[in-house]
C-alpha cells in the first residue's frame, strides 16, 4: 500500500515545483497507470516512492509517502528494494551482468539471501518474464525486449509487492513492447502485485483498474479507464491523448467502451452504421490525385553485410521521387536504419548500388553527400554539443564554407521553419526533449538537402510534441522536401505517410501507397505489425481508411436504424491531404 | 557487435579458480619485467600462447591483431633508432638496439596476451568473487566490472555520435592535427554528456537492486579450489623459479 500526503518536491536547479501537494492512494493490488505530458510530474512521482528522491536526486521535498504504514523519509532506494521495485526506460543502463541468470541474482545477492533460494527465484523470476531457454546467454546479445523483460525479472526476484515501471516500453519495437506487455500482465494473474505504470500511450493503458493524469505537478483527473473513456476533450486539454476508440464512438454517436476493434467493428454494425457506397473508390482516387516528380534516390539490389558476417540488408531495390512522403516500417533487426545510413554514405554497400539524381553514390564521402540527403538521427542528445541553439544549427553550413551572410540567412530560415526562432539563443541541454528534437532537424534543414531522414522523430516526445514534430514535417514536405521517416508508431505512419515501405529480415516485404499497404493486413501481421485501430477497424467494416475523419466521413447509417441518420459529420481531413503521391515501385 | 572479450567455452582453463588465473596472469607479468632479452621472452610468449591455446582463447588474438604488430612495429623501429649501440645497422639504428626493441616488444606482447587470455577465459562476474575472496572490498571489486561493463556502452555511444555529426557534414578523417583536434569537440561533448547520464542511469538502476544494502553478500555463482587448480599452480609456480634461476643465477 502506497500513500502520500501533501507530496510537494523542488528540484534543486527548479524555479517551479515538479510536485505540488499531491495527496493519494494506491491500494494493494491496484494497477494504475500514470498519464501526463513531459514535464508534468510523473516520472518524479515515482521517484518518491522509493527514496529516489530525496537520496539520489537533491532537492526540497515536503509532505509524507507512506509504504505499508511506514514513512520512508530516512529509507534510501536500496534498503526499499524488497519492498518497491523499479524499472527503468533505459534497459541498457539496468543491466550489470554478463549471464542473463548472474543478472536475475544480482539483486538477492546483494540483500544476502541465501545461495539455494537465489537459485529457485532465478529460475522462477527467468520462468515469469519467459527467458527461462535463454539462462546462459550474455544479457548484451538478447534483443530489446527482451532486455527489459530480463531487467524486470532481475527486480522480481528481490520479490517486491509494489512495482513501479517508468516508460518501460518507450525504447522497444512494438514486438518488444507486446512481449512485456504480455510479461506485465502474466504477473498480474500470477499475484497481487500493486503496479504504477507510467506510458505515454493511453490506449495501452485500457487495462488499468485506475488513471491518474498529472499536470503542472498535480492530479488533474484520477479514475477508472471507464470514467476517462469519454473524457477526450479535458484529456487533451491536459496533453494526454485520449482512447482512440472513445473518439470513434463519440463521433458515431455510440455511448459503449470497447476494448479493442473486433468488438468495435460489431458495435458499429450493431449501431446500423455501414460503408458509403464508392467511398473507397473515392478515398483511392484522391490518393492517386498529385502529380509525381522525377525519381532522386534509386537503391538497386543493396546487400550488406557487417564485418562479422551477419547479412543486415538482403537485396533492396526501391525508388523515391521528389517531393514523395515515405515511411519505412519494421521491427528492430529489420535493417531501416542500416538501409537510410547508406543512402547518405554513413555505411557502404556491400553489393549493389545507390544512385542519387542518377549518380552512383560510390566513393562520395559522407561529408559531401551530407548536403544532399539530410539525417537526422533518433537520439538528438548524439548530435548537440554547441553552447548556443543558434551555433548547433550554424554547424552544417559552416562546414560547408558558406560566408557567415549566407550562414546567418540559413540559420534563419531553418529556426523559422522549426519554430524556434525566438530561441537562437538558448542553451539547447535546457529546452524540452521536444525541442531538441526540433534544434535536430533544424541543424539538418540548415544544410539544405534535396532528402530529410529522420530516425524516429517522434521516440520519448509527448502527445503534443508529437503532433508538433508531424505538422513541422508535414510542412516541410508541403514546401517540396523529399521526406523519409522510420517509425515504429503505427498511426503517424498511417496519418502522415503517402508510402509505406514494410521491410522484414533486411529485405522489403511490402512497399506502395500507404493505404495499400495497410488494407493488406495479413502482410503486416507476418512482421509481428499490426495497423493502428482506426485503420483495423475501417479495413473489416470496408472502409480503407487511415484516419479517424477519414473512418467518420466513409460510414453512413441505414434508413432502419434510430437517431442520427445521412452522411457522418464531415469537415477538417486531419493530416491528410488530399493530393497524394502513391508508391513508385512494387517489390 | 560484441565488444565483450570473455569466450564462453568449456575447457580446463575457464574451468579453473579465478585466483588460479589471477596468479597466472600476475606471475607472467613478473617474468616479463625481468627480462630485457629477446629470447627468455619468446619463451614466455610461447607458453603463454600454448596456455591460450588449451583454453581456446587466441580467437580474441584476431581481433587485436593490428593493434599488436602497430605496437610490436613502433618498438622494434624506434628502439633500434634512438636506444644507441656500438654496432651500427642502418643509418641510425644499430644491432643492439634492434635486439633492445624486439625484447621491448615481445614483453609488451606478451603481457597483452596474458591478460586477453585472463579475460577471455574468466568471467567479470567470476573475477569479481576471486578479488572479494582476495579480501578486496566487494565496492572495489565491483567498481572493477562496471569499469569492463562500461567499455562497449561508451564505444557505442562513441560510434553513434561519430555518425551522427559525420552526417551534418563533419570531416573526421581528414586534415592536419590541429584541424582534427578541432573536430573532437563535436564528438566528445556528446559522449561525455552521454556518458554521464548513463552513469546517473545505472546508479540509480544500482540502488533499486539492492546494491550495498547489506554488508555480507551472497553469491550464486560458486567458486572453489580443485585439483586441476593445484596442477594449474604448481606448474605456475615451477615455470616462475625457472625463469627466475634463469634470470638471477644462470
Amino acid at each position: 500500500m502506497i500513500r502520500l500526503d501533501d507530496v510537494s518536491f523542488r528540484y534543486r536547479a527548479g524555479k517551479e515545483p515538479a510536485l505540488r501537494a499531491i495527496t493519494c492512494h494506491i491500494r494493494p493490488g491496484e494497477l494504475v497507470g500514470l498519464l501526463g505530458r513531459s514535464g508534468s510530474g510523473r516520472s518524479t512521482l515515482a521517484a518518491t516512492l522509493n527514496g529516489t528522491i530525496p537520496h539520489l536526486v537533491r532537492g526540497d521535498l515536503t509532505g509524507r509517502v507512506h509504504i505499508d504504514g511506514e514513512d520512508i523519509r530516512a529509507k534510501r532506494p536500496r534498503d526499499l528494494a524488497d519492498r518497491i521495485g523499479f524499472v527503468f526506460q533505459d534497459f541498457e543502463a539496468q543491466l550489470f551482468s554478463t549471464d542473463v541468470s548472474l543478472e536475475v541474482a544480482f539483486g538477492p545477492e546483494n540483500l544476502g539471501v541465501d545461495r539455494a533460494e537465489i537459485a529457485r527465484r532465478v529460475e522462477r523470476c527467468l520462468g515469469l518474464v519467459r527467458l527461462s531457454h535463454l539462462r546462459h546467454k550474455a544479457p548484451a546479445a538478447l534483443s530489446g525486449g527482451q532486455k527489459q523483460r530480463l531487467a524486470l525479472a532481475s527486480i522480481l526476484a528481490l520479490e517486491p509487492r509494489m512495482l513501479v515501471l517508468d516508460e518501460p516500453t518507450s525504447d522497444l519495437d512494438p514486438a518488444g513492447r507486446r512481449e512485456l506487455l504480455d510479461a506485465i500482465r502474466a504477473l498480474r494473474q500470477a499475484g497481487d502485485l500493486t503496479l504504477l505504470m507510467i506510458d505515454p500511450e493511453t490506449d495501452e493503458m485500457g487495462w488499468a483498474d485506475r488513471l491518474i493524469v498529472l499536470d503542472g505537478g498535480q492530479i488533474a483527473m484520477d479514475g477508472s479507464p471507464a470514467a476517462l473513456w469519454n473524457r477526450a476533450d479535458e484529456l487533451d486539454a491536459l496533453g494526454v491523448k485520449g482512447f482512440t476508440l472513445a473518439a470513434l464512438a463519440g463521433r458515431l454517436g455510440l455511448r459503449e467502451r470497447w476494448p479493442d476493434a473486433a468488438s468495435a467493428v460489431d458495435a458499429i454494425r450493431r449501431g446500423g452504421w455501414q460503408a458509403v457506397a464508392g467511398g473507397a473508390e473515392r478515398l483511392h482516387a484522391a490518393d492517386g490525385a498529385r502529380a509525381l516528380g522525377e525519381v532522386l534516390l534509386e537503391v538497386d539490389g543493396l546487400i550488406h553485410r557487417y564485418p562479422d558476417g551477419t547479412e543486415a540488408l538482403g537485396g533492396v531495390s526501391c525508388a523515391i521521387r521528389r517531393g514523395e512522403f515515405v515511411a519505412i516500417l519494421g521491427q528492430n533487426g529489420s535493417g531501416k536504419t542500416t538501409l537510410v545510413k547508406h543512402l547518405n554514405g554513413i555505411l557502404a554497400p556491400t553489393a549493389g548500388d545507390i544512385r542519387l539524381a542518377g549518380q552512383s553514390l560510390r566513393g562520395q564521402p559522407a561529408t559531401v553527400l551530407s548536403r544532399r540527403v539530410g539525417l537526422v538521427f533518433q537520439n538528438p542528445d548524439h548530435q548537440i554539443f554547441a553552447e548556443r541553439v543558434w551555433d548547433e544549427v550554424a554547424f552544417g553550413p559552416r562546414l560547408q564554407g558558406l560566408s557567415e551572410a549566407d550562414v546567418r540567412r540559413r540559420v534563419e530560415e531553418a529556426l523559422d521553419a522549426v519554430g524556434l526562432a525566438d530561441l537562437g539563443d538558448a542553451d539547447p541541454f535546457i529546452l524540452t526533449k521536444g525541442s531538441r528534437q526540433r534544434v535536430a532537424v533544424a541543424s539538418t534543414l540548415a544544410t539544405k538537402p534535396d532528402v530529410i531522414i529522420l530516425d524516429e522523430p517522434t521516440t520519448g516526445l509527448d502527445f503534443r510534441e508529437l503532433q508538433g514534430m508531424m505538422a513541422l514535417i508535414q510542412r516541410l514536405n508541403a514546401a517540396g522536401h523529399t521526406i523519409v521517416i522510420i517509425t515504429h508508431a503505427m498511426d503517424i505512419a498511417a496519418a502522415y505517410a503517402r508510402r509505406v515501405v514494410l521491410m522484414q529480415g533486411g529485405r522489403i516485404l511490402l512497399d506502395g501507397p500507404t493505404r495499400e499497404v495497410f488494407a493488406d493486413e495479413p502482410r503486416i501481421g507476418q512482421t509481428g505489425l499490426t495497423p493502428p485501430p482506426v485503420v483495423q477497424v475501417g479495413n473489416r467494416l470496408g472502409v480503407p481508411a487511415l484516419t479517424l475523419e477519414e473512418l467518420v466521413s466513409g460510414l453512413t447509417r441505414d434508413a432502419g436504424a434510430q437517431g442520427r441518420r445521412g452522411d457522418a459529420p464531415t469537415g477538417d481531413l486531419g493530416p491528410r491531404t488530399s493530393d497524394r503521391i502513391p508508391g513508385t515501385s512494387r517489390p | 557487435m560484441n565488444l565483450f572479450l570473455y569466450l564462453d567455452r568449456d575447457t580446463c582453463v575457464h574451468r579453473l579458480d579465478p585466483r588460479t588465473k589471477l596468479f597466472l596472469m600476475f606471475g607472467s607479468f613478473a617474468v616479463a619485467v625481468l627480462f630485457f632479452a629477446p629470447i627468455p621472452l619468446l619463451l614466455l610468449l610461447g607458453v603463454l600462447l600454448a596456455y591460450g591455446t588449451v583454453g581456446r582463447a587466441l580467437g580474441n588474438l584476431r581481433r587485436i591483431w593490428p593493434l599488436l604488430l602497430s605496437i610490436a612495429a613502433v618498438s622494434i623501429v624506434s628502439w633500434s633508432v634512438f636506444a644507441g649501440g656500438s654496432t651500427p645497422l642502418l643509418w641510425r639504428a644499430t644491432r643492439e638496439g634492434l635486439v633492445y626493441g624486439i625484447g621491448a616488444a615481445v614483453k609488451i606482447v606478451s603481457m597483452i596476451v596474458s591478460g586477453l587470455v585472463f579475460l577471455s577465459t574468466t568471467k567479470t562476474e567470476e573475477i569479481v568473487l576471486g578479488l572479494i575472496r582476495l579480501r578486496v572490498p566487494f565496492q572495489a571489486a565491483f567498481a572493477f566490472s562496471l569499469a569492463i561493463r562500461m567499455v562497449p556502452t561508451i564505444i557505442g555511444t562513441a560510434v553513434t555520435v561519430t555518425e551522427a555529426q559525420r552526417s551534418r557534414g563533419l570531416d573526421t578523417e581528414s586534415g592536419g592535427p590541429l584541424a582534427r583536434l578541432r573536430t573532437y569537440i563535436p564528438l566528445l561533448v556528446p559522449i561525455f554528456l552521454h556518458t554521464l547520464r548513463n552513469t546517473d542511469q545505472l546508479a540509480k538502476a544500482l540502488e533499486s537492486r539492492g546494491f550495498g544494502a547489506r554488508r555480507e553478500r551472497t553469491s550464486l555463482l560458486e567458486i572453489g579450489f580443485h585439483a586441476r587448480d593445484a596442477v594449474a599452480l604448481a606448474l605456475g609456480a615451477m615455470a616462475l623459479a625457472w625463469f627466475v634461476w634463469l634470470r638471477f643465477v644462470w
